[in-house]
């Protein structure tokens, strides 16, 4: 699948400042639950209104820095939202 | 082999009840649960574990701070592992230590992206 111009406009404007940590995934929309005692429910949407369609990982010096990058994600022209949080460092 | 991305969702105030102790023992839990996909080649990548800072930001370019706005549940990370069907990577995700503390996971298929060349 080859992504839209805008994505690609925006996410190469990321990777130019070298500030594309991972390019991430686009998520599909099949979807699996597993909840305790091996509980499994079909389907990503079980208890919210909103899917996770994609995400990406990026540098910033700052969370602020990292919101004014996200700013310009197409997916605010469709009416998609970014959620954008911190990364603890695992050693 | 495809790849699936499983990913971590808990209510926050799960994880504010857990001792010092139980989260040490939790955190091995984790490296085991992990180190057992990776040993089989399963562990496409690492992923991330997210913090408790957020934003989100929506249409208009409107900013508002945590990423709790509308939900009590959080994504607390997720990782991305090889599996033949997502019936598989639901097997594997049956192992994740989240659910042993409240919480669930949501295994995703993934699209290959093809970035054309400029």
């Amino acid at each position: 699948m080859i992504v839209s111009k805008q994505w690609e406009n925006w996410m190469g404007g990321i990777a130019a400042q070298n500030k594309l940590a991972a390019r991430g995934n686009r998520l599909g929309d099949e979807g699996r639950t597993v909840k305790a005692n091996n509980v499994v429910i079909n389907g990503p949407f079980a208890e919210i209104k909103e899917m996770l369609g994609g995400y990406s990982i990026i540098r910033a010096e700052s969370i602020e820095e990292a919101t004014e990058m996200a700013k310009g994600c197409p997916v605010l022209e469709l009416g998609g939202t970014v959620e954008v949080r911190d990364i603890i460092a695992m050693s | 082999m495809k790849e699936f991305a499983l990913i971590f969702r808990n209510n926050t105030t799960n994880e504010a009840k857990i001792s010092p102790d139980d989260m040490t023992a939790l955190t091995k839990q984790w490296q085991d649960w992990m180190g057992g996909i990776a040993a089989q080649g399963k562990l496409a990548n690492e992923g991330a574990r997210l913090g408790f800072d957020g934003r989100a930001v929506k249409p208009a370019k409107i900013v508002t701070n945590g990423p709790y706005a509308e939900i009590s549940e959080v994504i607390r990370g997720l990782i991305v592992v090889n599996a033949e069907s997502i019936d598989e990577a639901t097997e594997i995700a049956k192992g994740c230590p989240i659910l042993t503390v409240g919480g669930h996971v949501e295994v995703r298929d993934i699209i290959q992206i093809n970035m054309s060349k400029n």
